[in-house]
C-alpha cells in the first residue's frame, strides 16, 4: 500500500509539474496586467505541435524541440501583446482585451484545425517508452524530463523575479504601474516581457505535455480548465501559490484515481476550488498584492 | 409590379429546387451527420473518403438514372451539436435519407428528430443497444450492436484466451458504459470475474495513475477498453509503461471493439502488441467486392481504407441499392431498406430484423496486433 501511494505520488508530481508550467503563464500575465489571456490554451497547443514537428524534422531530438516550443510560445506572446493587448489596454472597458483573446483563441484553434486536421497525432518520443524502474516503482524517461524541466523553469523564474533588475522592475509594475512609470521604469516594455515569458512557459508546457496529450487542435482546452482552477486555488497572480496549487491538484488527481473513477476526480478538484473561494478567496498563500509576481 | 416580383420569386424557387434544376436526373439527397470537429473528428475524415469513393462510382453507373448528392453537417460526436446539425439538414437540405452519426449519444439524440420528420436514418458507427432496441421505425443500423459485439468478445476472451478475470476501461458515454456492462454481464455468466470497472471522461489525458491502479491489482487476464482513438493510444502506452499488458512485458491482453480504426496498431507501436479487437472490415477479405473497393480506394486516396471509410461506403451503396429497387421518396427508401436481402457490402452482408438492426454476424472480424505494429486476423467464429 505504501509503495502504491509513493507511485501515485510520483505520478501526481509529474502531472502537477505540467499543470504548474501552464498555470504559471496565466498567473504571471494576470499578476502584471490584471487580465486573463484566454488564448493561453492555444499557446499550449501550438507549443505541443511545434515540439511534434521539430522532433520529426530533427529525427527524434525531442530535447531540442522543447527550446523551439518555448521560442514559438514567446513569439506568439509578443505578437498577441503587440497586436491585441497593448493597443486595447487602457482604452475603455477592461473587457476588450479579454474578449479579444477569446477571438484569438478561436482563430488559432480553427487555423490549426484547417492546417493540421482533426485526427489525433501520435507523439511518442523515444523517452516515452523508456521506463526506469527502481524496485517496485517506475517512471518513464519522459516523466523525468518533465520533472527536471519544470523544476528548472520554476527556479529560473523565481530567481529572475527575485534577484534581477528586470524581475524587480516587473514586480514594481505589478504592484503599481503608474508609480513604477514615475520611477523611470517603462511599464509597456515590462508588460511585453511578461507576456513573452508567460507565453514561452505555455509553449514549453505544451511541448512537455505533447506526448501526454491527445494531440489535436483542441488539446490545450482540456488542460486550461485545470490551469484556471489552479490559478484560483493558488491565488490570482501569486506565483508561489500557483506552484503549490498545481502540485496539489496533480497529487489529488493521482491519489483519488486510486479509489475513485477518474470521471469523478474533477468533482474533487472543483470542489476544492469552490471551498477555496468560500473559505479562503485570496488563495492558498494569503494574497499580499505587493508580493504577487 | 407585385405579380412580377411573385413570378420572379417562383422562378428562383423553381431553379433552386435541386431535383428540378438538374433536369431529367432525379437527385437522391443524402444528409450526413459526421463528426468533423472534436475528439471523434477522425471518424468524419475517414467517413468522407468512403462517401467520396462511393459517389464517384455511382456517378459512373447511376442506379435508376439517379444522381446522388451528399450534404455533410458537423455533428461533433456529441448530442447538442448533432441535434442542431440534424435540424439544419432537415429544415434546410431536406434529405431523402440521413447517414451517421458515429457516436451513440449523438445518434440517440437525433433519432426523435428523424422520426418526427419521417426521414430514414442509416447508422453504421454507433453501438448502443437502444438505437435499435427499441429504436424507431426510421432508424436502421448496419453495425453490430453492443450486445452482438460485447457478448461475442466476452465469449472469445473466456474460451479462446482462457481469461478468468478482467478490468474494464470505458469512457463515460452511453456507448462506453453500455459496451462495458454487456461484456461484464456475459463474462460473469461464463464464470469470469470483473475485478474493476473504471470510467473516465473524454477530457482525461494522463492515464498513468489508472495504469498504476490496474498494476496494483495483480495479474489481469484481459482489459476490454472502450474509448476513442486518441485516448485509446494513451491508455495503451500507459498500460505498457506500467508493465500491465504484453506490449510492456506484462500478462494482460487489451480487448477492443470497433472504436479504433485500422492504423491504430502502427500509431501505438510495440505498446499495442497482443491487442485483440473487432474490426468490421478486413482488407484482406478475398471477396471481389472488398478487393475492388480496396484497389479503388488505394488508387483514389493513396492509402488503405479503414473500417470507418468502408462503413461510409457501404451506407451509400446500401441506399443506392434501395434506389435501384425503385425507392424514390423517404418513406419508400425506408421500406426498401427494411426489405433488404442479399446485399453484400465491403463490411459484410445486411439483413435487418424487425427493429431495423442488421443481424448478420459476418461483419465481425477479430485482429491481433503484432510487435511490429502490423496485425493478423484471428480465425474466431
Amino acid at each position: 500500500m505504501f509503495v502504491l501511494a509513493v507511485q501515485q505520488g510520483l505520478n501526481g508530481l509529474v502531472l502537477g509539474s505540467l499543470y504548474v508550467l501552464v498555470a504559471l503563464g496565466l498567473t504571471l500575465v494576470y499578476g502584471v496586467l490584471v487580465q486573463i489571456n484566454f488564448a493561453h490554451a492555444d499557446f499550449v497547443m501550438i507549443g505541443a505541435f511545434s515540439a511534434y514537428f521539430v522532433t520529426h524534422a530533427l529525427h527524434g531530438d525531442y530535447l531540442l524541440s522543447l527550446a523551439a516550443a518555448g521560442a514559438v510560445g514567446a513569439l506568439l506572446g509578443y505578437l498577441v501583446n503587440a497586436a491585441i493587448f497593448a493597443p486595447l489596454l487602457g482604452k475603455g472597458s477592461e473587457l476588450r482585451p479579454l474578449i479579444a483573446t477569446i477571438g484569438v483563441s478561436v482563430m488559432l484553434e480553427n487555423g490549426a484545425l484547417a492546417l493540421l486536421g482533426p485526427v489525433p497525432y501520435a507523439f511518442a518520443t523515444r523517452y516515452s517508452a523508456e521506463v526506469i524502474r527502481f524496485g517496485p516503482l517506475y517512471l518513464t524517461a519522459q516523466s523525468v524530463i518533465i520533472l527536471a524541466v519544470a523544476a528548472t523553469a520554476i527556479v529560473l523564474l523565481h530567481g529572475f523575479l527575485r534577484f534581477t533588475f528586470l524581475g524587480k522592475a516587473l514586480r514594481a509594475v505589478a504592484q503599481d504601474r503608474e508609480t513604477a512609470g514615475l520611477m523611470g521604469i517603462a511599464p509597456d516594455r515590462l508588460i511585453m516581457l511578461t507576456f513573452i515569458i508567460g507565453s514561452a512557459l505555455a509553449g514549453l508546457g505544451g511541448a512537455l505535455l505533447a506526448p501526454v496529450l491527445v494531440l489535436t487542435p483542441f488539446a490545450g482546452t482540456s488542460v486550461i480548465v485545470k490551469a484556471f482552477a489552479i490559478v484560483i486555488i493558488g491565488g490570482f497572480g501569486n506565483i508561489e501559490g500557483t506552484i503549490l496549487a498545481g502540485l496539489l491538484v496533480g497529487l489529488i488527481e493521482a491519489m483519488t484515481t486510486q479509489v475513485l473513477d477518474p470521471g469523478l476526480i474533477d468533482i474533487v478538484v472543483f470542489g476544492l476550488l469552490l471551498a477555496m473561494l468560500v473559505i479562503r478567496p485570496t488563495g492558498l498563500i494569503a494574497e499580499r498584492r505587493e508580493e504577487n509576481v | 409590379m407585385r405579380q412580377i416580383v411573385c413570378a420572379c420569386g417562383l422562378l428562383l424557387t423553381f431553379l433552386h429546387t435541386p431535383a428540378l434544376a438538374d433536369g431529367a436526373a432525379r437527385v437522391v439527397r443524402i444528409g450526413a451527420l459526421l463528426p468533423i470537429s472534436g475528439a471523434g473528428a477522425y471518424f468524419g475524415v475517414q467517413d468522407r473518403e468512403g462517401i467520396d469513393l462511393a459517389l464517384d462510382q455511382l456517378a459512373k453507373s447511376p442506379p435508376g438514372g439517379a444522381r446522388f448528392d451528399v450534404h455533410i453537417e458537423d455533428s461533433a460526436c456529441s448530442p447538442l451539436p448533432a441535434t442542431q446539425a440534424a435540424r439544419r439538414l432537415l429544415d434546410g437540405y431536406r434529405p431523402d435519407i440521413i447517414i451517421g452519426e458515429e457516436c451513440s449519444d449523438a445518434t440517440l439524440a437525433v433519432m426523435p428528430l428523424v422520426l418526427q420528420a419521417g426521414v430514414p436514418l442509416l447508422n453504421a458507427g454507433s453501438s448502443a443497444l437502444r438505437i435499435t432496441d427499441p429504436g424507431n421505425r426510421e432508424t436502421f443500423r448496419i453495425l453490430p450492436d453492443e450486445v452482438m459485439q460485447g457478448e461475442d468478445l466476452a465469449n472469445h476472451a473466456y474460451r479462446d484466451l482462457g481469461a478468468r478475470n478482467a478490468v474494464l476501461l470505458h469512457e463515460n458515454t452511453n456507448a462506453g458504459i453500455g459496451n462495458a456492462a454487456i461484456f461484464a454481464r456475459r463474462f460473469a455468466a461464463l464464470g469470469g470475474k470483473v475485478v474493476q470497472t473504471i470510467g473516465f471522461g473524454r477530457d482525461v489525458n494522463d492515464f498513468t495513475a489508472i495504469a498504476t491502479r490496474i498494476a496494483a491489482l495483480g495479474p489481469i487476464d484481459v482489459i476490454p477498453t472502450y474509448t476513442l482513438e486518441g485516448q485509446g493510444l494513451k491508455i495503451t502506452e500507459a498500460l505498457a509503461q506500467a508493465g500491465v499488458v504484453r506490449g510492456g512485458g506484462g500478462h494482460a491482453v487489451q480487448l477492443g471493439t470497433i472504436w479504433l480504426p485500422l492504423g491504430f496498431d502502427q500509431q501505438a507501436g510495440k505498446a499495442a502488441e497482443g491487442y485483440v479487437r473487432i474490426v468490421q472490415f478486413e482488407p484482406r477479405d478475398p471477396r471481389p467486392v472488398v478487393q475492388d473497393f480496396v484497389a479503388a480506394f488505394q488508387a483514389k486516396f493513396g492509402h488503405q481504407p479503414t473500417h470507418i471509410s468502408a462503413h461510409a461506403y457501404d451506407q451509400i451503396m446500401l441506399i443506392a441499392d434501395a434506389v435501384r429497387r425503385g425507392a424514390a421518396t423517404p418513406a419508400a427508401i425506408r421500406d426498401r431498406l427494411a426489405a433488404t436481402r442479399g446485399f453484400s457490402g465491403v463490411t459484410g452482408s445486411v439483413v435487418f430484423d424487425e427493429h431495423n438492426q442488421n443481424v448478420s454476424r459476418d461483419t465481425i472480424h477479430y485482429v491481433e496486433t503484432e510487435a511490429d505494429g502490423s496485425f493478423k486476423p484471428l480465425d474466431w467464429k
